[in-house]
């Protein structure tokens, strides 16, 4: 048993150790991914792997899995015969053995307090390339198996007892494109991990490891508590979603194209289950399938916890293992959401968002007024070329939007749900690398309508200065976030290669690396969100100055919201009563 | 020379008055006129006068401390804006980074699109763009569109315009020449300039201190004009400054121009009256630690200089702001800080508060939930009868019945529950502390902790003890501190300019040409402001990185530009533990710091003493985390001077009271400062 008040004053602790890590981490990164993006996780784990704290910092998807990192890693370790020691380093990023995907590179520090292990300090992080069989790390959408996806490594101790592993980073550094910049990434990993590792291992020596120990019990049955209350004032039942991802629009076969994605939550008492069953059989040979360690895992936890214990209304909420407990997850084998190996998984990024509102949308259902309407999804463009010999490699992340929400518009131009990285400012991009950034605005006239409308997408364009390539990993170019209480669906989204030899080409959401020419231009128009809620039920001055602002065009204030905007820019009120009463 | 110094906080104005030739001061608190705070300002300085005995006239420096653009900015109180950028990036302050502020959110409302300092019909884009690495004009600016642009803004009643274009840090001559047409057509326009206001890279940051710098300007430019206007019919001549977020205070005229330097002006202070009053006693190793009933600001002092927040780490009301500001700490801990049991059963204190109406229970304005100072009382630690010198009584039944119940809930006795609440709220204070320090490479152990504020002395010892630190200092008048803190500036203005360069290619010329080119530009500023060259001062900076990193590193670019990627390295080993010594550096920006030198606040005469028998107000029990001492409580003013007093004891005065546990010993020194040996 721990007091109270110990058990509150070792939980800040732990939580101001996980800032430091992500704070250090990203300070010290050296891609944009990272420093920039914010595609990086660190957390604190307790010895059998129980996450304990993660940094505020990082993004949910990257933070979320480490857990199933460091419980997989011991897994390895345990049947090799081997097991961790004070000193060791392990990198790991098995996407069979809880990593998120290949590139999201862990490195692990164990914590001892004496002999005995007590805990684990770790860093996840996106790194730019891992060797796969194109540039980048992102839109490696052709990859036909695991092994193509680049290197695979399974509880790799990096150091072993205090001594460095010097074949492993020769390796790494000649089997990785800009391997300056990721091996400079993957040492600020080690050197935040084993800052992380020395703060616990002194908090534990000042409190003891069995107040240690019983605070850590605590806290996770203290956010356990948190959710199994949330969780016990829903209503009981059972409510299915499904929604659908593109795959590969191109693909002649259609076991590649169109892929349902289904959600069935039960909730009974102060449990909740989410059983996958009904979507559709993993693609055995391109990389859309999604880890469920790591991934599906993830995407269901965040979307019931960002529900049901939304931090805009309940305040900040411990992230740890507790979090997790009362939710259950179900997936046949051999669905996209929990494929079998060797198949690749590489580019699960937008599937796996998607699956996340999938949940939200069979939640909506039991919580109308703590969800939004349906989100649209995000797009990665790996920006890729040669400056002499060397590779450069950027990475950007295109934003999707949120539906509407009740008592608010959606979101506009934000990454969604498990995904809260940042773009890259255009003054940096075009400072340090041969692109230009063209245009970055809202999309008009296009969110879903309702009462509160979907948020808007981004137009964003990139041209090449010098010759280069591409690859684009994304989706949401086929089916429309939905609408929900009488709101209308919202947009999808689209991709334009202009080309410096004036054709023009309409890409799909997934496209393999490519070569493109200085003067090529990529236009993309981001996805808006599903409308919430009756678009007649609009209040109309807040279609007014949707309209004073650009944003909706006259002409669909009248045909979405029935409302009559004057040639004054007033709202027509009798006009307006009049169309809307005719509907 | 007399001096006044204004420190306008929510509740209190608090005055100090200075002679710097006898080192005599007065000091005085007035309530806040929240409506027009300048009445409150005006009125509390012709009061202090009485009170010192001077005319008015005779006063010849006032130096304000002042909230008015950081509650415009959190109360979202500002002008109706227009802005001007480049045709194609119309939405940068609308998308921002395209980054939620909550990860686990959906109903969150972000501030740049739920409440914009500009509206999107307000944003107009022209034809013109300009590309690094030197700024050069792809594509001239169409002067034509600017026109209409002003034109449109001017008939829509905007009467305040922020012109930001893409890389206007490189060259300023596109928005200068916009603006010169803005004010052509719209002459009475408040105009603000990205490349003048904040030319760093980084368009959504630099736009928004833009835009912020156009929201806000027109309320405190109307602020400014206002107490200056009482202050003339006052009779009081004496000339004007503010202070700004930067440590150092600027003319009337400078803030009416760029008041988004203002937006830290009150915590700013505090961290300047913690720096003289460690300089009292000779300590120049600080950790400044002001709390109140809401809040506890945290400064960080090495070598006598405060740290400076980084860029990208200063935000006000959840907008970004790339303006040179002290690294403040603010966290939700004070003395009205809430203890209670969160809904999975966690014992929590903070961050609401309960202010200052209704207050602790022990104010007995009707507060019925538990706070820090009703744990305070409860313990002892706050003496009823002398609480505020007296001015104020402590329902001591009041304040045992709230924390009793609360104690029920989670299943302690009383004492146990007081005792908890602050060892949580302690907690979190230390590890607020931790962040800025050991995060960064500081060892708070070599440190003092300067504590002030109403509530700072009350918790400093424990917080101290958390950390290692083996000393606490309480300064002369700790509730006034923030308003002598204003005493001790320098007019201080900054410049900046993006300048990308890499080791081992460095232009050397053009990076003395940047630096002699903004040393130029704040001398003139200084000269109009009338400060002689003999009181000028500058020092350069540089803010550093790997190539390839995102986040800077500010180091001192003294003699050479070798020196200072000496001075990066062992820099980014002490804040991150690790250095890169053979890889690139890549400086981003340089920077000028000018200081202007004023005349400031002397050394206090020093302090007589008593002693401890006529010291001594009463004696009685309290509660320690040790257990419970029979405690003598000592009148400040009368304690020797020099004597070690042994712990446990309580320090009372009318503006604070310093709690010394057992095992800890006491020292009023000569200079005025209390020491606490912990």
């Amino acid at each position: 048993m721990v007091d109270p008040v110990t058990a509150s004053v070792i939980q800040g602790a732990l939580e101001n150790i996980a800032v430091e890590i992500g704070y250090k981490l990203m300070r010290m990164s050296y891609s944009s991914i990272i420093r920039e993006s914010e595609d990086f996780g660190a957390a604190l784990v307790d010895a059998e792997g129980r996450g304990l704290a993660e940094s505020a910092q990082s993004t949910p998807l990257q933070s979320g899995p480490i857990p199933g990192y460091v419980k997989h890693m011991l897994a390895t370790l345990a049947a090799r015969g081997d097991a961790v020691r004070p000193g060791d380093v392990i990198m790991h990023n098995d996407p069979y053995g809880g990593a998120s995907h290949g590139p999201d590179v862990a490195f692990i520090v164990p914590v001892f307090h004496g002999e005995e292990l007590v805990g684990f300090s770790a860093t996840t992080a996106h790194h730019l390339d891992i060797g796969a069989l194109t540039p980048g790390s992102c839109g490696i959408v052709d990859a036909i198996d695991a092994y193509a996806e680049g290197l695979q490594f399974k509880a790799i101790k990096v150091w072993d007892r205090g001594v460095r592993n010097e074949a492993v980073w020769h390796i790494l550094r000649d089997n990785i494109r800009a391997s300056d910049l990721v091996v400079g990434d993957m040492e600020a990993q080690v050197a935040a991990s084993r800052i992380g590792a020395e703060r616990m291992a002194a908090l534990v020596a000042q409190y003891g490891l069995p107040t240690f120990r019983a605070a850590c019990s605590a806290l996770m049955d203290h956010a356990e508590r948190l959710m199994r209350q949330a969780i016990a004032a829903l209503p009981d039942g059972t409510w299915r979603a499904e929604t659908m991802i593109d795959g590969y629009l191109d693909s002649p076969d259609p076991a590649k194209r169109d892929l349902p994605l289904v959600a069935t939550v039960t909730k009974k008492g102060d449990g909740i289950t989410v059983d996958l069953t009904g979507t559709a059989p993993q693609v055995k040979d391109r990389p859309i399938n999604m880890p469920f360690t790591g991934t599906v895992d993830v995407a269901v936890w965040l979307t019931v916890r960002s529900v049901l214990l939304d931090t805009a209304v309940h305040g900040h909420i411990p992230v740890n293992e507790g979090l997790t407990r009362p939710i259950t997850i179900i997936a046949p084998k051999g669905c996209l959401a929990n494929p079998e190996f060797p198949a690749p998984t590489i580019a699960r990024f937008c599937p796996g968002n998607q699956l996340a509102d999938t949940v939200m949308k069979a939640l909506a259902q039991a919580v109308p007024e703590q969800v939004s309407a349906g989100i649209g999804n995000l797009k990665v463009i790996a920006f890729s070329g040669l400056k002499g010999n060397t590779h450069w490699v950027h990475m950007e992340i295109f934003e999707g939007s949120y539906g509407g929400r009740p008592g608010a518009d959606g979101m506009d131009a934000v990454d969604t749900l498990y995904a809260n990285t940042r773009n890259n400012p255009i003054e940096d991009i075009e400072t340090h690398l041969p692109l230009r950034v063209e245009r970055y605005e809202l999309r008009e006239d296009v969110a879903g309508a309702g009462r509160w409308r979907g948020g808007l997408g981004s137009v964003r364009a990139f041209r090449f200065l010098t010759d280069g390539g591409a690859s684009v990993e994304g989706e949401g170019h086929q089916h429309r976030p939905w609408g929900f209480l009488g709101g209308g669906a919202g947009q999808t989204a689209r991709l334009l290669l202009q080309r410096a030899d004036g054709g023009e080409e309409a890409l799909p959401s997934k496209v393999p690396h490519r070569g493109v020419k200085a003067g090529d231009l990529f236009l993309c128009e981001g996805p808006a969100g599903g409308g919430y809620g009756d678009p007649l039920l609009r209040d109309t001055e807040a279609v007014r100055a949707d309209v004073l602002d650009g944003l909706v065009s006259p002409a669909t204030a009248k045909r979405d919201y029935g409302v009559v905007i004057g040639v004054d820019g007033a709202v027509d009120a009798a006009a307006t009563a009049a169309l809307r009463g005719a509907r | 020379m007399i001096l006044v110094g204004v420190d306008v906080g929510g509740t209190f104005t608090d005055l100090v008055l200075a002679e710097t030739g006898t080192g005599r001061t007065v000091i005085h608190k007035v309530s806040t006129t929240p409506a027009d705070p300048s009445q409150g300002v005006v009125d509390g300085i012709l009061g202090l006068c009485g009170i010192a005995g001077v005319a008015p006239g005779a006063v010849g420096h006032v130096l304000h401390g002042t909230t008015i653009a950081t509650n415009a900015a959190l109360e979202h109180r500002g002008a109706e804006c227009g802005m001007i950028t480049t045709r194609g990036y119309r939405d940068v302050l609308h998308i921002g980074r395209h980054q939620r502020p909550e990860h686990y959110s959906i109903q969150q409302r972000i501030p740049w699109q739920a409440t914009p300092l500009v509206k999107r019909r307000h944003r107009h884009v022209v034809t013109e763009r300009l590309i690094p690495p030197t700024g050069a004009v792809l594509v001239p600016l169409a002067e034509e569109e600017v026109r209409e642009a002003a034109l449109a803004l001017k008939a829509a009643g905007i009467a305040s315009i922020a012109i930001g274009f893409l890389f206007s840090y490189l060259n300023p001559a596109h928005e200068r020449r916009a603006r010169d047409i803005v004010k052509e057509v719209h002459p009475e326009a408040f105009v603000s300039l990205s490349s003048d206001i904040a030319p760093q890279f980084r368009e959504f940051e630099r736009f928004t201190t833009t835009a912020m710098n156009a929201f806000i300007g027109p309320p405190v430019r109307d602020y400014v004009a206002r107490l200056e206007g009482r202050m003339k019919e006052s009779g009081l001549t004496a000339d004007l400054h503010i202070m700004g977020s930067n440590g150092g205070v600027a003319t009337a005229k400078m803030v009416g121009e760029r008041p988004v330097i203002t937006m830290l002006s009150g915590p700013a202070a505090g961290v300047l009256g913690g720096v003289w009053a460690g300089a009292l006693s000779g300590r120049d190793n600080l950790i400044t630690f002001d709390i109140g009933g809401t809040s506890a600001d945290i400064g960080i002092v090495t070598g006598g200089r405060f740290a400076e927040a980084t860029a990208r780490d200063t935000w006000i009301a959840g907008f970004p702001l790339l303006t040179p500001m002290i690294d403040i700490h603010t966290i939700g801990a004070g003395g009205g800080s809430i203890a209670h049991v969160d809904a999975g059963g966690a014992f929590r204190v903070g961050p609401r508060s309960a202010g200052a109406v209704p207050g602790p229970a022990a104010y007995g304005r009707g507060g019925t939930l538990p706070t820090v100072t009703d744990a305070n009382v409860v313990l002892g630690r706050l003496d009823p009868g002398n609480f505020l010198g007296g001015a104020m009584s402590l329902d001591v039944a009041a304040a045992r019945a709230v924390i009793a119940r609360f104690a029920e809930t989670v299943k302690l006795s009383v004492e146990q529950a007081a005792l908890g609440i602050l060892t949580i709220i302690n907690a979190n204070m230390a590890n607020a502390i931790r962040s800025r320090t050991v995060q960064k490479g500081i060892d708070p152990r070599g440190h003092s902790l300067v504590a002030f504020g109403g509530a700072g002395p009350l918790h400093a010892v424990e917080v101290a003890q958390a950390l290692g630190i083996a000393e606490v200092l309480v300064p002369p008048a700790p509730g006034i501190t923030s308003a002598m803190g204003l005493l001790t500036t320098d007019l201080r203005y900054d410049a900046v300019r993006t300048c990308f360069q890499v080791s081992g290619a460095l232009d050397l010329a053009r990076i003395e040409a940047a630096f002699a080119d903004m040393e130029r530009e704040i001398a003139a500023q200084f000269a109009a402001d009338g400060v002689a060259p003999a009181d000028m001062g500058f020092a350069r900076a540089g803010d550093l990185r790997y190539v390839g990193q995102g986040y800077e590193l500010r180091v001192a670019f003294g003699a050479s530009a070798d020196a200072a990627l000496a001075a990066f390295h062992a820099q980014h080993r002490a804040e991150y533990g690790h250095a890169f010594p053979d890889s690139a550096v890549e400086i981003v920006n340089l920077r000028v710091t000018g200081t202007g030198a004023r005349p400031k606040l002397g050394t206090p005469p020093p302090q007589e003493g008593g002693s401890l028998a006529a010291a001594l107000v009463r004696s009685g029990p309290v509660v320690f985390r040790e257990g419970t001492a029979e405690t003598p409580f000592y009148r400040r003013d009368l304690l020797p001077v020099g004597e070690a007093i042994p712990g446990p004891c309580i320090v009372l005065q009318t503006d604070s009271t310093t709690v010394v546990p057992p095992g800890c010993t006491l020292l009023a020194e000569a200079a005025g400062n209390l020491i606490i040996k912990v």
